[in-house]
């Protein structure tokens, strides 16, 4: 389609720039800078918020339908090996049991403690467990099964330290061994995380149901409603058209459910078979060990800066640990540090016989960040420079830049960093030791097209809006609200919006942080396209123009005639006005990518090597901020789960049989209350001009930076480099250690 | 869940005469109706007694020792006006310390001391044991053990999960049970085994007999104690290691003084040698330093909880000052 330039002003408040972008003539006019909200960026409430807060949002775990019977699945109890034999004949003459479904080929391998053999559909879910215990299956066992990425087959050579010690590879080494040699000074080491999971509230799983016409119903956890559907259609035998998957309300997801998986397969398979609906939801052990997670990594950097502190040489490796898929483990970092240095990234991931890794909010980021800004202070410690003012002499993003002075200002950065690592402040209490940190953030999440909401609106001046994809918590609901509400002038208290029904329009699934840009524009277009059928309606009926007919609050004024929003709508009728908003496609705008940074300030108890995060900062930008307290909670929820990712979760495995020890959510450990600090989102709006609405993407630039920054922050505080997360105390306490033997030996 | 009969009783009596044929008295419920739950263990009955809160609940006080009724909760000890002395300041603090607001509300201080190890290769649906009695060995000991026993782990290194029971093992404590129609009291130290052998159960009760009540006597009463853990979490979190203690301070001397550790051994740990060693001197740093160094003196770090050992002497120092501190 033919596109018209058109000039806007972009940016952000102090760094505004005029820029020309193309924008599609039937679009709704674009927003920029010089645009006046009424709506936008207000401190609205999640419009769904009592409703969850008091149970009466349902989820998929809470659909309950008349005949309801429960599914499980049978898991191998071995990490490797073969299904030899299965044999579900005792299960099927159990009472209760309705249906009894192998999942696994005789001779297929098992590749985890987990990995689905068979589903059981009974009356209760306990006649469902007692019939797992009858299912006959045996299993050709495989003599080893690496469990832990350090003994996967291909892992690098490790010292008693963790660090890696086999050669860095040949290709391109000559260069980067020339960027080192000529660099002031250079530093190297080894950085390891373990397995994170995604430990969403609500577990993975599905309700099913068979209808009489042979349509089908699933209710579902799910982060991709469409994506799914065309999996559980074809796991159903039945064309995609009759299946409907419904996902109002999802307990989180984190990047774990955009694939139906067993269990909701299963649970469309056993519904089927047992001719009833079947509920199967995971337990928590499943849900820790069978769904997904953030997958383990080693990071080795070495890396160089020049006489004047400017990243010469980069120079990263990069071992992950996705599980049995060997596949997805890939760990990264922010790069606008590198401006002209010689760098060169190498990562291989190996296979373990464990859970198989999935996406988990900016996979590959926390822990490649993680990495990456302990090597940044490392090399700015050895320059001798703050580690603010090493990133901005570094950092090549210009708003960023920005950001970084914001942040430090506000955060007090110069107040809470240590000077002197390692060191208390002066006259302070040698047992504590204080320190910061700081890490950045970015993302390129700009939505895309190929999606429609769609725009009611009704004579009694209330408004619908509707598409198909869900809203897992980020708000999505509430966001279009507010960009409809703006458009025409009203409240948002006015729209309805319903999600997570493929019924309604099509939607995005929830991942890359794109399913705010990716509808906001689009429901924009919607209200857009409705108003310009409102104004023809109510200019038809008071005789003026349309072109003189506005929308402003409440009220809907026509040439010298002004009347409230319900009244004007008394021209509708008894049929709505209905209007399908269509996202365009991108166009030219201020940036690609989002940026952001965070500051964390720590103190370290020395004696028990307990670690107190006392204040936590984030500056980022995400475009247009619409819906202002629900970005915020976002970022906020990212800083807590990335203290969580820094001191406590780790996934622990026993390496002898490769079955988790901590699937629970009392030893697998989850950041409380007490262990969130004061803690502040600053939000950048950032007019992108990139669609009508400037929205992009925030549900995982703030992940980037969390854990960095809380990891630099206890390294700051103690004067050693952790380069091990979770930092728990007694990692803590052996640095301590460490650095009070070697201060011994320098004697 | 596997089916089992549940019996509630309205009175003492009732509970006296139902606990038989392996039925197993049931309180608060708290860790017992998820093990059932998470089919770990099947109980053929249950007897509820968290009715009894006439009998067996509630802090009184009387000229010859505190009681604290078996349904007592948590959350009454650490709140109640009766345990606000500062002898008593580790019970409190120890009770107050302990999961999670919620949890503290219902979960008793009888379910607290009796209640089931948590080791992870014990609670763990596919993974055998010898205390688990499904397994040749313990498996902690060659496997992950971050959060296993320092101490007295012969062939089972699980540690003991109540925080109450470090405290009141410095308090002089009494357990009070019923044993068929009579009432006897003991130690509360001979509440658990003097070793927490594999083969061994948890606590010395016998099948049937129930957990009436705690006393601490008046004596006790006149000093001061406190409570200390270390932790990886602030919010509900298991401490890592602990150390109650309990001293009675004259003219600037310590003249009397109990130590006891959590979470470092099978069973409640106390350290009487190095008690003994803060008797007749003014409390110093040094001194606490020198008390600590000879409670983890026989301290045997596994493969990944070599951490237990320091961080335990600076929780126990810490518990030693605050004991000792002259407000």
């Amino acid at each position: 389609m033919k596109r018209e330039p058109v000039e806007l002003t972009l940016g952000f408040l102090g760094g505004e720039k005029k820029v020309t972008v193309d924008v599609a003539p039937d679009d709704a006019p674009h927003w920029d800078l010089t645009t006046k909200f009424t709506q936008v960026g207000g401190e609205h409430d999640r419009m769904d918020a009592i409703a969850k807060v008091t149970g009466r949002a349902k989820y998929a775990f809470d659909v309950n339908l008349p005949g309801l019977r429960f599914g499980v699945l049978a898991r191998s109890p071995h990490p490797r090996g073969k299904l030899a034999a299965l044999d579900l004949s005792a299960v099927a003459a159990m009472p209760g049991v309705r249906a009894a479904i192998p999942l696994k080929e005789i001779g297929h391998q098992v590749r985890f403690v987990g990995d689905p053999i068979a589903a059981i559909a009974a009356d209760s879910l306990d006649q469902a467990k007692d019939a797992l215990a009858r299912i006959d299956a045996r299993y050709e066992l495989e003599a080893t099964a690496p469990i832990d990425l350090r003994e996967a087959e291909g892992a690098p050579a490790l010292d008693a330290a963790g660090n890696v010690t086999s050669p860095w590879p040949e290709k391109g080494k000559d260069e980067v061994d020339a960027a080192l040699a000529q660099s002031a000074h250079v530093a190297e080491g080894t950085w390891s995380v373990e397995v994170q999971t995604h430990s969403s509230l609500e577990s993975h799983g599905a309700v099913s149901r068979w209808n009489d016409d042979g349509s089908v119903d699933v209710w579902c956890s799910t982060q991709a409603t469409f994506g799914i559907r065309q999996g559980l259609a074809e796991a159903a035998g039945v064309p995609v058209d009759k299946l409907r998957v419904h996902a109002e309300f999802v307990g989180g997801g984190f990047g774990s459910k955009f694939v139906p998986g067993t269990e909701a397969l299963a649970s469309v398979l056993l519904a089927r078979e047992a001719k009833a609906p079947v509920k199967l939801m995971l337990d928590r052990y499943e849900e820790h060990t069978c769904a997904g997670n953030r997958p383990s990594a080693l990071m080795r950097i070495r890396a160089g800066v020049d006489a004047n502190g400017k990243l010469a040489a980069w120079d990263w490796q990069s071992f992950g640990g996705p599980g049995f898929s060997g596949s997805g483990g890939r760990a990264t970092h922010v790069r606008s540090w590198l401006g002209a240095a010689k760098s060169r990234t190498e990562h291989v991931d190996l296979v373990t016989f464990t859970d198989a890794g999935r996406p988990m909010r900016a996979p590959g980021w926390p822990q490649g960040n993680f990495a990456a800004e302990g090597m940044l202070d490392e090399l700015a410690q050895k320059a001798g420079i703050d580690p603010l003012a090493f990133r901005l002499l570094n950092d090549g993003d210009e708003l960023r830049q920005h950001e970084w002075k914001l942040g430090g200002e506000r955060f007090g950065w110069k107040e809470r960093v240590n000077p002197s690592p390692g060191s208390p402040r002066d006259g302070e209490s040698p047992r504590i030791l204080r320190g910061a940190g700081c890490a950045a953030a970015t993302w390129g999440a700009m939505g895309g097209a190929g999606n429609n909401v769609l725009c009611r609106i009704h004579q009694d001046g209330t408004i619908e809006a509707k598409n198909g994809a869900q809203d897992i918590g980020s708000g999505m609901k509430t966001v279009l609200a507010i960009l409809i509400a703006e458009e025409l002038g009203v409240s948002p208290s006015r729209v309805t919006v319903t999600m997570g029904h493929t019924t309604d329009p099509v939607g995005p699934a929830s991942g890359g942080s794109t399913t705010t840009p990716s509808l906001a524009p689009t429901a924009r277009h919607a209200a857009h396209l409705a108003k310009q059928e409102l104004c023809e309606r109510v200019a038809g009926k008071l005789g003026v123009e349309a072109a003189n007919v506005r929308f402003e609050a409440g009220k809907v004024i026509a040439g010298d005639r002004t009347l409230p929003f319900d009244e004007a709508c008394r021209a509708i009728g008894p049929n709505p006005i209905e209007a399908t908003g269509r996202r365009f496609r991108n166009g030219a705008g201020y940036k690609d990518s989002v940026s952001g940074c965070q500051f964390a300030s720590v103190d370290v108890d020395t004696a028990t090597g307990f670690v107190r995060v006392t204040k936590m900062l984030a500056v980022q930008d995400c475009g247009l901020v619409i819906a202002k307290k629900l970005a915020e909670s976002q970022v906020l929820g990212a800083m807590i789960q990335g203290i969580s990712y820094a001191l406590h979760e780790q996934r622990v495995m026993d390496r002898r049989n490769g079955r988790m020890l901590n699937g629970d959510l009392s030893w697998y450990k989850v950041a409380g209350p007490r262990d969130v600090p004061e803690i502040e989102a600053i939000l950048v709006s950032v007019a992108n001009g990139k669609n009508n609405a400037g929205a992009a993407g925030l549900g995982e630039p703030p992940s980037v930076a969390a854990p960095a920054a809380v990891a630099n922050a206890v390294s700051n505080a103690i004067g050693v480099r952790m380069r091990s997360l979770p930092i728990t105390p007694d990692k803590v306490l052996a640095a301590l250690a460490s650095r009070r033997a070697s201060k011994t030996e320098g004697r | 869940m596997n089916p089992f009969t549940l019996t509630i009783c309205k009175d003492l009596a009732e509970a006296r005469g139902a606990c038989v044929d392996g039925a197993v008295y049931k309180a608060a419920g708290i860790d017992l109706v998820d093990r059932l739950k998470e089919r770990k263990e099947s109980l053929p009955q249950l007897v509820d007694i968290g009715r009894l809160r006439k009998d067996l609940g509630g802090i009184t006080i009387d000229a010859q020792s505190l009681r604290l009724g078996a349904l007592t909760t948590l959350h009454e000890i650490a709140e109640h006006e009766n345990t606000a002395s500062r002898a008593l300041r580790a019970l409190r603090e120890a009770a107050g310390e302990a999961a999670t607001p919620q949890v503290r509300r219902r979960a008793t201080l009888g379910g607290n001391l009796l209640q089931r190890a948590r080791c992870w290769y014990l609670r763990s649906a596919g993974i055998g044991c010898s205390h688990g009695g499904d397994g040749p060995t313990c498996m902690a000991r060659e496997g992950e053990n971050r959060y296993h026993a320092i101490f007295g782990g012969f062939d089972c290194v699980r540690v003991h999960p109540s925080n109450c029971a470090t405290a009141l093992c410095v308090l002089g404590a009494e357990a009070e049970i019923q044993s068929g129609d009579a009432t006897r009291r003991i130690p509360i130290r001979a509440l658990w085994p003097e070793h927490g052998l594999a083969a061994l159960p948890e606590h010395t009760l016998e099948p049937g007999e129930l957990l009436i009540a705690v006393h601490i006597g008046r004596d006790v009463i006149e000093g001061n104690s406190a409570y200390r853990e270390a932790r990886e979490k602030a919010s509900f979190d298991w401490p890592t290691t602990s150390a109650a203690v309990h001293v009675a301070i004259e003219d600037g001397v310590i003249r009397a003084a109990r130590i006891a550790l959590g979470a470092v051994a099978p069973v409640p740990w106390p350290c009487d040698d190095a008690a003994k060693s803060l008797i007749g001197k003014p409390p110093s740093d040094e001194l606490f330093a020198s008390a600590a160094r000879a409670a983890f003196k026989d301290a045997q770090a596994l493969t990944h909880n070599a951490y237990k050992i320091e961080q335990g002497q600076a929780v126990l120092i810490d518990a030693l000052r605050a004991a000792c501190a002259e407000v």
